[in-house]
């Protein structure tokens, strides 16, 4: 609009007037008064190669064809490699770097479990009966009588009380249909969850079945042991539910009957170096170097006496007899900020043996975004964080499965956190959760659930490659005083010689650590490089030029738009000049072309070729800049009458 | 004609301003051309007029534009167009520099008969405890006394130690004089500087900063006493007092203390002799299904763990090698540990310690060794990684250690850890007047001991606390190695030997061992060792720069391209115009200023001047050809006819030429 304003100001039809043309009186921006000035303009002073030899060689349409089909050519060969270039990076490659950092290392958090839930002693009372019930299963299914291990209770004293949910039941290969089974149940019967090893045609098993009894399967095993673990596991759990309220007593005891000595790095630990928390099944399970230790321990030189150093007791004395199998301590290397998954990245540790664990960094940086499928810190994936640590895969897919479990059996499997409004699986109060848990399970593992597609990779996750070394601790010779010593200052009992104590040392191999880094391996530099290239090469052109050819075309529509106006204005206001403007038109052209304006261009435009400038304009040409008055009054009146023949 | 009309134009505007008609019909030619020839180029009589022609002839993009269109919007937008293009080049060629150096990694695996590495043993008991018994006598007097004292649990019952007991009681009158040097001391948890000492029972007073002062989760009964030593320095004002969550480690770490002081007296000859030969340690060996004996081991002795057997150590000038994987083609050794021999209160744990490393480093054996048990069958599967970086400017590593300003105490190939002993190690001769036992000796430096320097431990824990700390710049000097290989090993244990060939094994390796050792072999004496590659392949981590000088260029030449169709020759252009040319121009206006201000000066004042003065600043706009002729002396003034008219024809000519090409008169 501004333009066309001082168009109309350069153009006013007042004669007296005249705008001087000065620079200084320049106006803001001006346009070409005809097409064809356009296009000479245009051919002058582009920067487009093929262009000038296209546009501006009309007088020969051989060339302008050649010219044509070699500019498409390149238009063509340039816009193949345009698209190659876009394709390589919108594809988002990354190239891996792989860095050997050496620096101070910060020490990972060192978990340790005693392996042992509770003191048997504090829990006797509520295992009492499922003890019992064990022992009577035993007894029945393989004629084993375990009194002399657990037997505090007279056989025979089970019809007195009520027989417990889910017995353990032997069961046939081509499983027979036992009790009260549902038509649908006989084609999911029994869920192999071994091969069968044994050669004997039985298995062993029990029943689990949904609400209203009308489907139910056995989960069976093919090892006896396995099958009465599991299900004096699957009961525990239950116990352990209603137990859940009163915590394990006294855990500053545990933890100095379980740790005798701890040194990191020539010093001894302190209160502040750990903090404890209670596993179902692990245990006691103390955290050194975790995330609220107070100054983090750092590793400023790799070998064992950089390292973590400790001693334990892995005494029996009080384990739990069917649910502990293992002895020894568990013992798993994590970081600060991640919580500790004691199933999925434990160490066993043998009792009277020295492990020494050396640890090797490693760290992998992934690039998010349209990098690769990895989350920053995990708010966008669509599960609840239940641990209040960082986001790891594993955080996600048991949060995940614990949000699954509280919505299809209505409450929360123990090993994992319990979210807000709910509870902890119990068969009293959740008859058929059992059978709900195993059906999950099963889900979840064939990913019905979801969970491993909506768990994204952290983008960022440090691991920590452990190997382990054995000696075997105390020695013969000082097996002696180090026994007496820790008996006088820890209470060990001497008896158990080798078996009760353990040592570890978790120390760094190397402070070199390899960090797998990726990269953008095609950047917005590198692109915009090879596309200017590309563009270079084929048409010798620049962004610049594109903004000429915006202009070019931003002017036309301009002029176009302008010379209807006038057209338009010509017609309802001044109709009868028309016909004299149009022969002026005709008369100036070739005396006021100025000749060395366009040196292509010599001869008079054919006005066939280009219908697009088939009014000869140019009078307005010459007038452009420095228009004498009298000129600029015919100019005018010549424009008035463009459009009328 | 047009041009015509346009000159007398410009004549006419310019005529309120420039004293030109009055001047000379040379003159008016002269101001004709420069008024209506763009095309002046370097010789362009100011710098408007110079940047005027530049874009005008210059390819590159964007310029022509800003002086061809028309419209100040226009002429703005084009300069707005240009200088962002402009700025896009520059940043994005900072962005490329700034990425020049980044490497590119490469993984290969080659599969290939691959060289042995060499391996290490060590028995982790130092020297046979019968041999430096008469060394130690004192010691261990002393601290089965302090044991008595500290826990009072009587000595054991075993055969064995009341042999040594009776051999010891003939040392009941001596003086005790480590317990006298650095007393056991018995804190009490709630009073920190009172402490019971063991030898005398008494009370004493410990002043000093406590180090680790035991507010510890780890004592048991609730009066605990705390056991520590104090460390001081000479004039016992400094004092440091160590505490131990644990008896144990008090025991071992002051025994340990004392233990050193008396070793390093010792020379080297004679600890050899007292530690393991390797006819004594190595039973059997096997390497690639060969037989190999003790001979094929060499001697490698380590201050703490006394005689070390290094297989396929380039003694011989070959480097052993596997020509499959597996664990029968590997190195197999039956070791003999002999558990009798071990110092109790030293060494805790039974084993043997091995490290797996480059014939040319040093094996850190107490560092990174894995630990083999006894009676049991260890087998250590190895895959080896090579690791080659870039070294500067890619990244901080160094080649062989020459370019770090640590000298190299190890006879061993450099290693970021080698560095950071040795620098420990140079810190405390430098510091404390001696050298710490466990490592190398530095070139005229002792093994430090109590005889000579008495508060050596007290600036040795000082040291090592400032290491840790970092406050003796030690891990900012030490630099990593550029090139390393590393063997990644998994470890698997099985019962060895098994219960059936126990009965037929143990006899046949007494029989063997006949002349070493006159015992029948149990078997926690024995320990197996299987060290082999899991596979042939080998995989190299090599960097390689991922950017090149020409594809540097070619990304330049593409950014050039991309925003302004420049090049290089562009800009040599833009350099040539802008700093070259407008310099000249710059310099030729100031010469004609002072020109003009000399003249002033020396002209007599009045009217005339006046009018010399207008014809100087007319005259100021000569050629630059001419300019650079005109070194004319300050004092001739020349009023009159001035000479350039005949430059002024001469570049008509030049001019004419150009002015087809660029057709900018009917613009201005």
């Amino acid at each position: 609009m501004k333009g066309e304003q001082h168009e109309e100001q350069g153009l006013g039809p007042d004669p007296a007037a005249p705008p001087q043309p000065k620079e200084e009186e320049e106006a803001l921006i001006e346009f070409h008064r005809s097409y064809r000035d356009l296009f000479q303009f245009f051919c002058n002073n582009t920067t487009i190669h093929g262009a000038i030899r296209l546009v501006c060689s009309q007088h020969n349409r051989m060339k302008t064809a050649f010219w044509a089909v070699l500019w498409l050519c390149a238009f063509g060969m340039m816009y193949w490699q345009f698209g190659q270039l876009f394709g390589e990076y919108f594809s988002y490659p990354v190239s891996l770097n792989i860095n050997l950092n050496s620096d101070k290392l910060v020490f990972p958090a060192v978990t340790i479990c005693t392996l042992n839930p509770y003191r048997y002693t504090q829990i006797k009372e509520e295992l009492e009966e499922l003890d019992r019930i064990t022992e009577q299963t035993l007894y029945d299914l393989y004629k084993y009588n375990s009194s002399s291990t657990l037997g505090t209770h007279p056989r025979g004293r089970r019809d007195l009380r009520e027989p417990w949910p889910h017995p353990l039941q032997r069961l046939w290969a081509p499983a027979p249909p036992p009790g009260a089974r549902g038509v649908r149940s006989a084609a999911s019967s029994v869920r192999d969850n071994n091969p069968q090893v044994n050669r004997k045609d039985w298995k062993v098993g029990f029943q689990l079945c949904n609400r209203n009894k009308s489907d139910c399967f056995y989960q069976t095993y093919s090892s006896g042991v396995d099958a009465v673990r599991e299900w004096y596991r699957f009961h525990y759990i239950n116990i352990l539910s209603r137990l859940r309220d009163t915590s394990p007593s006294s855990e500053e005891d545990m933890l100095d009957n379980f740790i005798f000595a701890c040194r990191f790095n020539q010093a001894s630990c302190n209160q502040a170096n750990y903090s404890h928390f209670h596993h179902p099944i692990y245990g006691n399970c103390y955290t050194f170097n975790g995330k609220n230790n107070s100054n983090l321990w750092m590793s400023s030189m790799p070998g064992i006496k950089n390292g973590l150093s400790l001693t334990l007791r892995t005494e029996q004395n009080d384990f739990i007899p069917l649910l502990s199998t293992v002895t020894g301590a568990r013992v798993m290397v994590h970081g600060q900020d991640e919580p500790a998954f004691m199933d999925d990245g434990g160490f066993n540790l043998r009792p009277g043996v020295e492990t020494s664990i050396s640890m090797r960094k490693e760290a992998l940086d992934r690039l998010g975004g349209d990098y690769g499928d990895c989350t920053k810190n995990g708010s966008e994936v669509p599960v609840e964080n239940l641990y209040l640590t960082k986001y790891t895969q594993q955080v996600c897919i048991h949060s995940c499965f614990q949000d699954s479990m509280i919505k299809e059996c209505g409450c929360a499997y123990i090993f994992y956190p319990l979210p807000k409004n709910a509870e902890f699986c119990d068969y009293r109060k959740h008859n058929s959760w059992g059978y709900c848990y195993y059906k999950l399970q099963d889900a979840f593992s064939s990913d019905r659930l979801g969970c491993f597609t909506k768990c994204r990779k952290p983008c960022s996750v440090t691991s920590y490659q452990l190997s382990a070394g054995y000696s075997r601790w105390p020695s013969v010779t000082s097996q002696d005083w180090i026994f007496q010593m820790l008996s006088r200052q820890n209470n060990y009992t001497i008896n158990n010689k080798r078996n009760g104590v353990a040592k570890l040392n978790i120390f760094f191999k190397e402070l070199n650590y390899k960090t797998n880094s990726e990269s953008p391996s095609v950047t917005m530099a590198t692109l915009l490089s090879n596309l200017g290239s590309q563009w270079s090469l084929w048409f010798g052109s620049s962004v610049l030029s594109v903004v000429e050819m915006a202009e070019l075309i931003f002017d036309l529509l301009v002029i176009t738009f302008l010379m209807l106006l006038r057209r338009f204005r010509s017609r309802y206001w001044s109709p009868g000049r028309g016909g004299r403007g149009a022969q002026e038109v005709a008369s100036t052209p070739a005396s006021s072309l100025p000749s060395h304006f366009c040196p292509h261009s010599t001869s008079p435009p054919d006005p066939a070729t280009s219908p697009a400038l088939m009014a000869p304009p140019p009078a307005y040409a010459t007038l452009g800049p420095c228009p004498s008055p009298s000129n600029l009054v015919e100019a005018s009146s010549s424009a008035y009458t463009l459009g009328e023949p | 004609m047009g041009t015509t009309s346009h000159i007398l134009l410009h004549i006419k505007l310019a005529w309120p301003s420039s004293p030109i008609l009055i001047m000379a019909p040379g003159e008016k030619i002269k101001a004709k051309i420069k008024k209506n020839l763009p095309v002046t180029g370097p010789q362009a009589p100011t710098i408007k007029e110079l940047m005027r022609w530049y874009c005008l002839n210059t390819n590159t993009h964007g310029c022509r534009r800003i002086v061809v269109s028309r419209g100040r919007l226009r002429r703005l937008l084009w300069v707005l167009f240009t200088l962002t293009a402009v700025a896009l080049i520059f940043w994005h060629c900072a962005l490329l520099i700034s990425s020049f150096y980044t490497v590119s990694v490469s993984i290969k695996v080659h599969f290939q008969k691959l060289d042995f590495p060499a391996v290490t043993i060590c028995n982790i008991n130092p020297y046979k405890y019968s041999a430096v018994r008469d060394l130690l006598a004192d010691l261990e007097q002393e601290t089965r006394t302090a044991l008595k004292n500290l826990y009072g649990f009587p000595e054991n019952k075993s055969r064995k130690r009341r042999e040594a007991e009776s051999w010891t009681s003939a040392w009941e009158g001596t003086r005790p004089k480590f317990l006298k040097l650095v007393p056991l001391l018995a804190f009490s948890q709630d009073e920190t500087s009172k402490a019971r000492d063991f030898l005398t029972g008494r009370k004493r007073k410990v002043s000093g900063s406590i180090i680790h002062k035991a507010s510890d989760v780890m004592h048991v009964h609730e009066s605990k006493e705390v056991v520590g030593f104090q460390l001081c320095s000479n004039d016992t004002s400094k004092c440091a007092v160590y505490t131990f969550s644990s008896g144990v480690n008090a025991i071992q770490e002051w025994y340990k203390l004392h233990y050193m002081n008396i070793m390093a007296q010792v020379p080297l000859e004679k600890k050899i002799n007292m530690s393991y030969s390797a006819e004594e340690l190595l039973v059997t060996c096997f390497f690639d299904g060969m037989s190999c004996n003790a001979r094929n081991f060499t001697l490698f002795h380590h201050p703490m763990y006394g005689n070390c057997y290094t297989f396929n150590n380039r003694e011989n000038e070959t480097i052993l090698s596997t020509s499959m994987g597996g664990s029968e083609y590997g190195l197999q050794v039956i070791l003999y540990i002999n558990e009798e021999e071990y110092n109790p209160f030293l060494v805790s744990s039974t084993g043997a310690k091995v490290i797996v490393h480059r014939q040319d480093e040093y094996p850190f054996i107490e560092d990174i060794g894995t630990e083999i048990e006894t009676a049991m069958a260890t087998s250590i599967g190895m895959h080896l990684t090579e690791s080659f970086k870039l070294s500067e400017p890619y990244s901080q590593c160094t080649e062989d250690g020459s370019d770090v300003p640590i000298s190299n105490i190890y006879n061993a190939a450099y290693s970021l850890q080698i560095c950071l002993h040795s620098c420990f190690q140079t810190k405390m001769v430098e510091k404390c007047g001696c050298a710490q036992y466990s490592q190398p000796l530095p070139p005229a430096a002792n093994y430090c001991n109590y005889q000579q320097h008495p508060n050596w431990m007290y600036c040795y824990y000082q040291l090592h606390q400032a290491f840790v700390r970092e406050e003796l710049g030690c891990q900012s000097v030490c630099r990593e190695a550029c090139s390393f290989k590393e063997w990644t090993l998994t470890t698997s244990l099985a019962q060895w030997p098994s219960e059936v060939s126990e009965k037929w094994l143990l006899p046949i390796l007494t029989w063997d061992q006949g002349q070493q050792i006159k015992k029948k072999l149990n078997k926690t004496d024995l320990a197996k060792l299987l060290i082999f590659y899991k596979d042939l392949n080998q995989r190299s981590i090599m960097e390689s720069p991922a950017n090149s000088i020409e594809m540097l260029l070619s990304n330049f030449g593409g950014q050039l391209g991309l925003w302004m169709s420049c090049s290089v020759v562009c800009v040599i252009e833009i350099i040539e115009v802008f700093f070259i040319d407008s310099f000249s121009i710059i310099a030729r206006r100031q010469w004609h200023k002072a020109k003009e201000w000399w003249a002033r000066r020396h002209a007599p004042p009045g009217p005339q001047g006046q009018d010399n003065l207008g014809l100087d600043i007319d005259d100021d706009l000569p050629t630059f050809t001419s300019a650079l002729r005109l070194p004319p002396a300050p004092g001739t003034e020349v009023p009159g006819t001035p000479p350039p008219r005949y430059n002024t024809l001469r570049l008509e000519r030049a001019f004419s030429d150009q002015l087809t090409d660029t057709q900018m008169p009917a613009e201005s």
